[in-house]
């Protein structure tokens, strides 16, 4: 449903990882794909603020645009020395995006280096659109068709660039011409579409050039150092099976042209730590938690010992999950941490805000008709702000300057007071909304569509967390129920919203407790996985913390994977239904642990 | 997609060609003391004896053969296209690849799916990520066989004919321990060298006059540096390594009525002297981008000829690599079956599959041919049995197989083919194939007989194949005619040329081997003749002729 990129790790990302037995089985073959898949490295775009003045204009958006002009005044143009001398189709439109992307990746395995790399490479994806906006060939299921990517020189050689755009920008104009034929023809033969919007919204071009994103200045080694650092604290926790450590630096630069006169560079930049790790109860469950660690550069992560501490929490965690009961099938209160709150309002609301999911015959569309009605309790307002880049000081990795369609970013007040007020738009136009609102965005090589940047909610029904608590056991104890739940993490799951499927979504809970409503204290427990439709697990927030908190990840959809963020406060639901997670049953590994307290001597080493 | 396919067929041309470093540098005797002087096999001995020792589950069998292959890879690559550099990329890894057997020689766990579990591993020499790694795939595959292990009984009851050989044969465990290679190439230097190589259609006043009608020209130069250490629960301990470099070009054009046409150029070597100099390789480049210019000229071949055909040595070592490789090693039959191995000469053992003036020998020690380094050379196999001397058809008679430690009717043994690509399971491979002719002829003589042959059978033209492409494809075929005078045809492909053409349809061959280094997961070499053909189909591929550029490229 939502294609993740498979080495992406499953912790801190949202939207991209399947069931969790199946994300632990790949674990170890994902690892090892990171290392052999010769070009994975992260390629996804996005856009940030720009900072400086505009310098003299580079090689490689000069060249870009030239070229571009060459391609858009040729083409559809007889040409003299072909036989058939019948006159083509001309493009009406044609973009230009090329990455220029540095990465540095390094990962440790049980506390020691894996691989440290780094990367330099630069994708471009031309877009041809032929026909009219009102129907071209990206029309319907042809919409991806549209991109054709090809790998660019990296140094300013003009004849060298442009030979590779012409490349490019040839095959995609026969994939264009191709399936606008197609187009054409499906539009005759089918009947009326219930949104007959156009397939391409009017925009003004954007003109901005920013200096580029400056090399990537790290001390290797010592990084290497800290990483290798952090895995070692696992050597604590010998029933802590698996682990990786991990930190990806990425400088980023994305030059846009297109024949409407768009000419756009723009900078980025992100650091990011990843710790992951792995154990198995007894009775075969098998248990992950994943923490991450994101700023703009490396100087912006958290200390050394803090992050060694969040490790060791984590390595805690899963030592105490593994001995922990096994849930019961519940129907009640619960709290959602301001964490669990984020990812929840990320899978469950903001997905289904996406504006292409309100067209088209496959889509769910939950949410088309619902414009202008209340669909939150009234409490509750929902915005997603690219513009900014951090939220009480910690920053965002969902931001961004300039869309993957040249369109600026912008605020967008999705709901108010829990009156649903627009999508996030993409140069797709929908029935009740006809223009982009900078939301088109897109990993290289996909087609951009309307997705999340920074999703935040607020709320004017606040209490401090102690006040929420002591309301989650009122309401347990008026409902009858010996505990209330409080999901201090939840991990990434999938939304479904296309109509062949139910209208449920699926996070995974990490950390659940047992809040007792006879004063016991919290008890943990696992293999909680929730059950629900989202619109009546929403409608049941009674209130909120008054303090908000930061998910930070990756979000994979048809349009590949992009950085998100999403920033939301702790909530009382009055009613969550939970049940039991499908498990594993593999039992945990026979010896323990290499270099464990209790491992057998090797009699035979000498 | 055109743009994907030339790629992928340029990609699939762009020889990466590997080589064994083979010297022994120590006999058969070296104490097991410094071998764990090496952390990476103290590390592996650590953790095979505990396992040994205490891996079981309780009311299971324990394993009754262990193996650690972990293999540390290094490569450097960069790669250019149209004069410009499209960037480099580094990869360090280890992976180590666990085997766990559990049941006995005769009857185990193994199944033809291969067996076993893969860890990536650290590139550090830190005993104890390292031993966790292994101690997390022996666990794995340990559970694995069990549950193989029951299977496979299962499955023995349901056939009424026994498994014609055991499952796994023993072999004298050897300790064998060559120093690793490094990597060390000037990156810098290399970047700039493909980024010329790939503007050489731009930049050469030889070919640049022509450089409009060049759709893609692309370059690249790899070199990897990959040591093995293999330890098993029977002794065997071996660190090998091998090395290989390899500089490659490829450039597309379409002809006037849409033909792709496509050509590559690639030199490698085990070090890099054994690559082109630069003004070789340049010189090739330069010849490369000629014949393009002469294929879009050249007429499309005839629509379907019957008849003589001659393959030069290059030709003939493709068609050899394919009609023979993958035969004359012996893996295990269905179980059931009463067949000795699979494939086109299952059944074919001590009979007649060539001509009985041709023999072919696998011999791996063979290291060079006429100056030449042969990337199939290698001392020890990926299941540390060392390499023999294979004599596999004799006389045109097949006289064996090559075969690694899963024994086939007759072949209870290994003889040292069992390799591995990184990660992948080991099975029987050719390392350096020699077919040899008896009287071979010379390239003269051979044209004498082609011609002759034509006017034997009253034909006005017949072919000679210069180089192959894939799937049979010929990049430069040559009609030649009675007086000798050969054109240039494009847009061919053979058929026919089968194991039957193999065996009835070969008139000569000739004296002088051809050295063909295939650049595959698993190096390969085969050495081969000339050979004549008596009767061979050409005919008109009739792919698919694509539009021309729908606009013309940059100045």
């Amino acid at each position: 449903m939502f294609p993740a990129k498979k080495f992406r790790l499953p912790s801190g990302s949202l939207c991209s990882s399947g069931p969790r037995s199946a994300v632990i089985a790949t674990f170890s073959l994902l690892a090892l794909a990171l290392t052999l898949a010769a070009s994975a490295q992260h390629r996804s775009k996005v856009h940030a603020a720009a900072r400086d003045a505009a310098p003299a204009s580079p090689v490689l958006l000069d060249t870009m645009t030239s070229e571009l002009q060459r391609a858009f005044t040729s083409l559809g143009k007889t040409i003299p020395n072909q036989k058939d001398a019948d006159k083509v189709l001309p493009p009406y439109f044609i973009s230009y995006s090329v990455s220029d992307a540095s990465a540095v990746t390094i990962r440790v395995q049980y506390g020691a280096l894996a691989d440290s790399n780094t990367n330099h490479v630069r994708f471009a994806d031309v877009q041809v659109r032929i026909g009219e906006p009102k129907l071209d060939n990206t029309h319907g299921n042809h919409r991806s068709s549209a991109v054709n990517s090809l790998q660019m020189p990296l140094s300013d050689d003009r004849a060298a660039l442009a030979r590779t755009l012409w490349l490019a920008t040839n095959a995609g104009y026969g994939n264009a011409l191709d399936n606008y034929l197609r187009v054409k023809t499906e539009a005759q033969v089918r009947a009326r579409e219930e949104d007959s919007s156009p397939d391409f919204s009017k925009e003004p071009p954007e003109v901005s050039v920013s200096a580029p994103a400056p090399s990537i200045a790290i001390d290797r080694a010592a990084w290497e150092q800290r990483i290798k650092a952090l895995g070692l604290v696992f050597r604590e926790f010998p029933d802590v099976y698996q682990n990786i450590a991990m930190l990806t630096v990425q400088n980023q630069t994305d030059y846009y042209a297109s024949s409407e006169g768009s000419r756009i560079v723009a900078p980025r930049q992100q650091a990011r730590v990843v710790v992951f790790a792995v154990t198995r109860a007894e009775d075969g469950m098998d248990l992950f938690r994943g923490q991450t660690f994101e700023a703009e550069t490396v100087d912006g992560l958290p200390s050394q010992p803090q992050m060694e501490s969040a490790v060791r929490e984590l390595g805690k965690s899963l030592e105490a999950l593994r001995k922990a009961p096994v849930t019961e099938p519940f129907d009640g209160p619960a709290i959602l941490s301001g964490r669990a709150s984020a990812v929840f309002f990320h899978e469950v609301l903001g997905h289904r805000l996406e504006g292409q999911r309100q067209r088209g015959d496959e889509e769910g569309q939950t949410f088309t008709k619902e414009l202008n009605k209340e669909v939150l309790p009234p409490f509750l307002s929902v915005s997603d702000d690219p513009t900014l880049s951090t939220f009480d000081k910690t920053w965002l990795s969902g931001t961004y300057a300039y869309d993957d369609e040249g369109q600026k970013a912008r605020r967008v007040d999705l709901i108010q007071n829990g009156v649903l007020k627009t999508f996030l738009m993409s140069r797709l136009p929908i029935a009740s909304f006809a223009e982009s609102n900078g939301h088109g965005r897109s990993q290289t090589g996909r087609m951009p569509t309307g997705r999340q940047g920074n999703l935040i909610v607020t709320s004017t029904k606040t209490e401090p967390e102690a006040d929420l608590r002591k309301q989650l056991i009122d309401e347990a104890k008026r409902q009858g129920k010996p505990y209330g739940l409080y999901f201090e993490d939840i991990s990434s799951g999938f939304a479904v919203t296309t109509r062949s499927a139910p209208q449920a979504f699926q996070v995974i809970p990490l950390v659940v407790w047992r809040v007792y409503v006879d004063g016991r204290p919290d008890e943990l427990v696992r293999g909680v996985s929730i059950v629900g439709t989202p619109l009546a697990a929403m409608k049941r927030i009674v209130a909120t913390s008054d303090k908000s908190e930061v998910f930070n990840g990756e979000c994979g959809a048809e349009s590949g994977t992009v950085p998100v963020s999403a920033v939301a406060p702790a909530m009382l639901v009055s009613e969550i239904e939970t049940q039991r997670q499908q498990q594993g049953t593999q039992r945990p590994p026979i010896l323990s642990i290499p270099g464990a307290p209790s491992t057998p001597a090797s009699k035979e080493g000498q | 997609m055109n743009l994907a396919r030339h790629l992928s067929s340029f990609l699939a041309a762009a020889l990466l060609s590997f080589a064994t470093i083979s010297p022994l540098s120590a006999s058969a005797q070296t104490p097991r003391a410094d071998a764990e002087k090496d952390p990476v096999l103290k590390a592996m001995l650590e953790e095979l004896n505990r396992s040994m020792t205490h891996l079981q589950l309780p009311g299971f069998e324990k394993p009754y053969f262990i193996e650690y292959r972990l293999e540390e890879v290094q490569d450097f690559e960069t790669r250019a296209a149209f004069g410009a550099t499209e960037g480099s990329h580094h990869n360090h890894a280890r992976i180590a690849r666990i085997t766990v057997r559990v049941g006995d020689y005769k009857t185990d766990n193994s199944s033809p799916r291969g067996d076993g579990a893969l860890q990536l591993t650290s590139i550090d020499d830190d005993p104890i990520a390292l031993r966790s790694a292994l101690w997390s795939g022996t666990d794995q595959a340990y559970k694995a066989a069990l549950a193989a292990y029951a299977q496979k009984q299962a499955e023995l009851k349901q056939v009424q004919t026994p498994p014609q050989a055991d499952d796994f044969s023993k072999s004298k465990p050897i300790v064998s321990l060559a120093d690793p290679l490094k990597l060390s190439v000037d990156e810098n230097a290399w970047n700039d060298r493909v980024a010329r190589d790939s503007g050489i259609y731009r930049s050469d006043p030889a070919v640049n006059a022509n450089q409009h009608m060049i759709q893609y020209s692309t370059a690249a130069f790899h070199a990897r540096v990959t040591t093995t250490w293999i330890a098993s629960s029977e002794g065997a301990i071996v660190r090998k390594s091998s090395s290989s470099y390899s500089e490659s070009i490829g450039l597309g054009t379409q002809a006037e009525d849409g033909m792709h046409l496509d050509r590559s150029y690639g030199t490698s070597g085990i070090s890099l002297p054994d690559l082109d100099s630069p003004e070789e390789f340049h010189k090739h480049a330069v010849t490369l981008i000629s014949s393009l210019s002469d294929l879009r000229q050249a007429p499309i071949v005839e629509e379907e000829y019957h008849g003589p055909v001659l393959l030069s040595a290059d030709a003939s070592a493709d068609t050899l690599h394919s009609l023979l490789a993958s035969g004359i090693t012996a893996t295990r039959p269905k179980l059931g079956t009463e067949a000795r191995t699979n494939g086109p000469f299952a059944s074919s053992y001590k009979a007649r599959i060539m001509p009985d003036f041709l023999s072919v020998v696998d011999d791996p020690a063979l290291k060079t041919w006429e100056g030449k380094y042969l990337v199939g050379s290698y001392s020890v196999d990926d299941e540390a049995v060392p390499a023999q001397t294979v004599q596999l058809v004799s006389d045109g008679h097949l006289q064996n197989y090559l075969i690694g430690r899963t024994p086939v009717r007759d072949f209870p043994e290994s003889n040292g083919h069992a390799r591995a690509g990184v990660t992948g399971p080991a099975r029987p491979v050719i390392g350096v194939l020699k077919v040899t002719a008896q009287q071979g002829l010379s390239d003269d003589e051979l044209n004498t007989r082609l011609i002759q042959l034509a006017k034997d059978r009253g034909l006005k033209s017949v072919y000679y194949v210069e180089t192959l492409g894939t799937e049979a494809t010929p990049r430069l075929l040559y009609r030649v005619d009675l007086d000798g005078k050969r054109t240039l045809v494009r847009g061919a492909v053979l058929d026919d040329l089968d194991q039957r053409a193999l065996r009835s349809g070969v008139v000569a061959a000739g004296k002088n081997l051809w050295v063909a280094n295939y650049a595959t997961e698993i190096p390969e070499t085969v050495l081969a003749p000339a050979l004549l053909f008596d009767d061979v189909t050409v005919k008109r591929a009739n792919e698919t002729n694509d539009k021309l550029p729908y606009y013309p490229p940059p100045e």
